[in-house]
């Protein structure tokens, strides 16, 4: 089994696919398109150092620079098939160019991780991480999964911690006609001993000195009332997603109140990555990256199942300032060969 | 207003002979602050805003409506109220306006320069933090509240740009004075208009003095169906022979079909809502000039509220060419109407005017956006060269130097103080473009700033929180995302001048980048460039390789305000004639509300500040009214008005009676419903906003209860 590691790399001038269109409120669509931008991206750039006639032999830059080590020996070759393309795009260039793959993790696209941090000193932000699981993933592997994904931001912004880390659980929403009956419907979602059972490694997070404080995603107040009799370490904040942010039910407000909670505003949607989205992503499709063996012809690319694991939002905001200087998403899944 | 220092005010031919020292004076004390500041860094994110008011006197029983000319009174009352300053408001001294930066709460009071205006700010400037913005609204009600308090029981402090009828033919002013006094010299208004202060009457008498003849403000009139045509201005007077000045009215100064005006005071006593900034740094704040340029056009037209002067419906929306005509102190030959003998140069705009040009050091800043006729002194360029400053911002500030200081004080002129910035800012502060430049004061205690200077005072004080927050929140934008909505500066002007006309909101197209995004650096080439940079730099485009590219006619295109502010997308949806092949631009609104979406914003806030979007959705899509196109429609249904352009005292009296009720719902945080009955189709201007009662009205009381203090 390998691990697949996708990035959006830093999205906040990444133009228009951070913009929501109209309708398309609460949606994976920012995920989705900046992924799939960053994977063209990726494949423009490295694109001339994988010509040979472009940049001359074995000293490339990229080599040279390669901060993971690996000299792209370790990832199988596939061929290019020059000479059939005139009137299409030229195919992405081979696996190894513009993805890396170091201990069993290929990175896709590959990140240039001296590039990475932030412009001022740390305590200058605000740094918020979203971590989303997804249903498609035993719970058993979420305290992995949150290690996995914190560590992975904390080295995109070349932080040691953050300030505020969201857990979002899968099977959640703040779905109905008015917001009563939204929070009612609430009180049924999810999984209560799920929840309960993930929350002692994000509070291990918290106690290590890695996240400054604790958040949720899309309680209402029967679920955040359950929740906060069997956690140690409460959160602090509570992300709901209501298309009128100016109906909040009113137990929610009053429990969050009493218990300190702030209410934060979202609009993302929970179960973010699913399989065949992931699919689309890597896939050999015309909106594929071409990752992806083609299931019918099983040729071009990796083989097996593919299942997405979580994914991790994350945004710096200078704080005095009010101004978005990193902003980006971590997308993790496994490759089960079959 | 700047600093308002007292002394002994030099007469036009005595300023004159001292203009270039207090320019060299002003360059050296430029050059002193900048080496100062220009490494001043990370200075945090605060603003301001200014609201600026007429007083009026209204009583239901009284049939006139006049302009109170109290406003010492008013300022004094201000000032002398103890419980005030202790909180840090007030009205501070005159001469203490410039230090009245406190770190205290409540609201401060300015004199302006028309005797009937006062200018109101926040005792201490806002933050960034989302909840404050919500503050700006209370805040600005407050300061209405306060004004009120300090008032005689008819006078009223209101948020129109203009007095419908300041300058018509009988009494328009409380008390009353005669016209053609000798600093102004006009037909229209007494010189007691103006504020006392001897900065305000020698202002507007130097200009005039300079100009050699009266400025003349001529607005094309609004042809109804009655009105004659062609139409001549009814309340100027040709046989008035009191100064030499008289004969400007026998000599053309009043063409058909225009409202002939001839004072400062009709544009200088406009009130307008302006917002200014501090930059992290220099270099950001050369930026957010720049950005912020393009858009001021489409803010003014956005905001459009004046429609009627002198009292006649104007074919125009909004003040600003009036301001920009009624303090314009070119000479006959730096207006290209004489051959250049005593001048230095023709001079294309009035010291009041759009920006001429660009100042940022972004590489997106193409030379084809910058105006190749730009005038500017060039000693003085070479001067700012030869003292370390670049290129760009030289340039600008050698074309802003090209006025004569207007007020200048003998005693100012003994030595050459470096520690101060007067000369600096006798200029800088007379150069009234829709952007300005501010550097740190002379003790460099804060940073570089800008002020964005285009919009018009809104009626209410929802609409001008509304507009203001906005505002805010689109320089974060701006900064977030990196956009650039470069044009060419000339692209600027025009779309300034397109902002006039009637209703351009709706009816005109403005040219507007198609592309605001900025170009992905490319990771191969970042990873070429040499390491041991200690910096990175990824989110800024300062770094980045200039985008290669094509025609800069290419870069831009006609947009409706609708689409510039929805997106294409919106306008599509809302505009059936709409280009359906028209591109996508994403509109200002969703590049906000992306941004809210990116940042941590409580339920309460983000409630609060969809209203301001929404309000603003509105108006550029035309769902509401301007408040130019509501007072129109206010006069046009008036019984009184009699479809001849001419807007009659009764109907001045019931506009302005309408305005104070609106403004008293607003005060008593009942909202605006159902003032419908007594106060026409508000609800084309205010929609259902704020329907019952002040913010947070949209949540359920015991909700409000609850998050009121969150």
């Amino acid at each position: 089994m390998a691990q697949i590691i996708l990035s959006t790399g830093n999205i906040v001038s990444g133009g228009p696919s951070i913009i929501r269109k109209p309708g398309a409120y609460r949606s994976n669509l920012e995920l989705t398109n900046s992924l799939r931008s960053n994977f063209l991206a990726a494949q423009q750039d490295y694109a001339d150092h994988a010509d040979p006639d472009a940049d001359a032999g074995a000293s490339s830059p990229l080599t040279a620079d390669d901060p993971i080590g690996d000299n792209n020996g370790t990832t199988t070759t596939i061929s290019n098939g020059h000479g059939n393309t005139d009137t299409t795009p030229p195919p992405p260039p081979s696996l190894p160019v513009w993805t890396a793959h170091q201990d069993g993790v290929i990175f896709v696209p590959r990140i240039d991780w001296p590039e990475a941090g932030l412009q001022e000193e740390p305590s200058e932000y605000d740094i918020t991480v979203k971590l989303f699981f997804l249903p498609t993933t035993p719970v058993a592997a979420r305290p992995q999964y949150v290690r996995e994904a914190l560590s992975l931001v904390l080295k995109e912004l070349d932080v040691r911690a953050v300030d505020l880390l969201v857990v979002s659980f899968p099977g959640m929403s703040f779905d109905g006609d008015c917001e009563w009956e939204a929070d009612k419907r609430n009180a049924l979602q999810g999984n209560d001993d799920d929840e309960a059972a993930t929350w002692p490694a994000v509070e291990e997070l918290q106690r290590q000195g890695l996240v400054r404080s604790l958040g949720i995603a899309e309680f209402g107040s029967a679920k955040l009332a359950r929740f906060l009799t069997r956690v140690q370490v409460p959160p602090r904040v509570d992300q709901i997603n209501i298309k009128n942010c100016c109906n909040v039910p009113p137990p929610l407000v009053k429990i969050a109140k009493e218990q300190g909670i702030d209410l934060l505003v979202h609009s993302d949607c929970t179960d973010i990555l699913s399989k065949g989205t992931l699919r689309e992503l890597l896939g050999p499709g015309p909106r594929g990256a071409g990752i992806l063996a083609d299931t019918e012809t099983g040729t071009g690319g990796l083989q097996g199942d593919l299942v997405p694991q979580w994914v991790v939002k994350y945004t710096a905001v200078v704080r005095d300032r009010g101004v978005i200087e990193n902003k980006g998403y971590f997308a993790s899944a496994a490759l089960v060969q079959e | 207003m700047g600093l308002l220092a007292l002394g002994t005010a030099l007469d036009w031919p005595d300023a004159k002979k001292q203009a270039q020292l207090v320019r060299a004076w002003g360059i050296k004390q430029l050059l002193e602050i900048w080496g100062k500041a220009k490494g001043k860094e990370r200075d945090i994110m605060l603003w301001g805003d200014e609201v600026e008011y007429l007083v009026v006197t209204y009583a239901k029983d009284d049939p006139k409506v006049l302009l109170s000319l109290r406003q010492a009174d008013i300022l004094a009352a201000l000032a002398g109220d103890k419980s005030l300053s202790a909180e840090g408001g007030g009205a501070p001294e005159l001469q203490d306006v410039a230090s009245s930066r406190t770190s205290k709460q409540l609201p401060v009071f300015h004199p302006e320069f028309g005797r009937f205006m006062l200018e109101a700010t926040p005792g201490k400037p806002w933050g960034i933090d989302f909840k404050e913005l919500l503050n700006v609204e209370p805040d600005m009600k407050l300061r209405r509240h306060i004004a009120k308090d300090h008032m005689l029981p008819n006078e009223y402090p209101i948020t129109l740009t203009t007095f419908p009828r300041i300058g018509s033919p009988g009494v328009f002013t409380d008390p009353y004075y005669p016209v053609s006094g000798p600093r102004l010299r006009s037909q229209f208004v007494p010189d007691e208009i103006a504020n006392p202060h001897i900065r305000f009457p020698t202002l507007a008498a130097n200009i005039r003095s300079r100009r050699g003849r009266k400025v003349q403000v001529n607005v094309p009139v609004f042809r109804d169906e009655n009105t004659p045509w062609p139409w001549k201005d009814p309340t100027v007077n040709y046989d008035m022979h009191q100064w030499p000045e008289d004969d400007d009215v026998r000599n053309g100064a009043a063409p058909d079909n225009f409202i002939h005006m001839d004072a400062m005071a009709f544009g200088m006593g406009s009130c307008c809502l302006q917002i200014t900034f501090q930059a992290k740094n220099i270099t950001e704040g050369r930026r957010m000039y720049d950005q912020l340029s393009p858009l001021g056009p489409i803010l003014l037209a956005l905001t459009a509220a004046t429609p009627i002067y002198k009292g006649f419906l104007a074919d125009t929306d909004v003040r600003w060419n009036q301001i920009s005509k009624a303090v314009d102190d070119r000479t006959p030959e730096e207006l290209g109407e004489k051959p250049l003998e005593n001048d230095r140069w023709r001079i294309p705009k009035s010291r009041y005017a759009s920006n001429s040009t660009y100042i940022s050091t972004d590489p997106r800043l193409r030379p084809e956006y910058l105006d190749p006729d730009l005038v500017i002194d060039e000693d003085i360029k070479q001067q700012l060269l030869d003292g370390g400053m670049d290129d760009r911002l030289a340039t600008h500030f050698a074309h802003l130097f090209i006025r004569d200081p207007i007020v200048i004080f003998n005693e100012d002129l003994q030595e050459l103080d470096l520690s101060k910035t007067d000369h600096f800012e006798n200029i800088q502060s007379t150069n009234w473009q829709h952007m300005r430049f501010k550097p740190p004061p002379a003790d460099n205690s804060i940073g570089w700033r800008v002020e964005f200077r285009p919009m018009e005072i809104q009626v209410t004080d929802f609409e001008n929180a509304a507009f203001a927050v906005f505002i805010v929140l689109i320089t974060r934008v701006i900064l977030s995302y990196d956009l650039n909505f470069y044009i060419p500066i000339v692209k600027v002007d025009e779309n300034m001048e397109t902002a006039h006309a009637r209703d351009a909101v709706l009816e005109k197209t403005f040219h507007f980048r198609r592309n605001p995004f900025p170009v992905r650096p490319s990771r191969a080439a970042a990873s070429r460039t040499p390491s041991g940079s200690s910096t990175p730099n990824p989110a800024f485009s300062s770094s980045r390789p200039p985008t290669p590219s094509g025609p800069v006619e290419d870069e831009y295109r006609r947009m409706s305000i609708n689409e510039i502010i929805n997106g294409t997308a919106y306008a599509r949806r809302h505009e059936s004639e709409a280009d359906a092949d028209a591109e996508e631009f994403p509109g200002l609104i969703p590049l906000v509300e992306s941004y809210l979406d990116s940042v941590n914003v409580d339920v309460v806030t983000r409630c609060e500040l969809a209203t301001y979007l929404d309000l603003i959705r509105k108006r550029a899509s035309g769902e509401l009214w301007t408040a130019a196109k509501w007072i129109r429609h206010f006069v046009a249904q008036h019984p009184g008005y009699k479809r001849d352009s001419t807007v009659s005292e009764e109907v001045t009296k019931d506009l302005v009676g309408a305005i104070i009720a609106v403004g008293e719902r607003e005060q008593r945080g009942e909202g605006f419903k159902g003032l419908d009955g007594t106060v026409p189709e508000i609800g084309r201007l205010l929609g259902g906003f704020r329907s019952g009662g002040g913010s947070r009205s949209r949540l359920r009381p015991e909700v409000v209860d609850m998050v009121a203090d969150v």
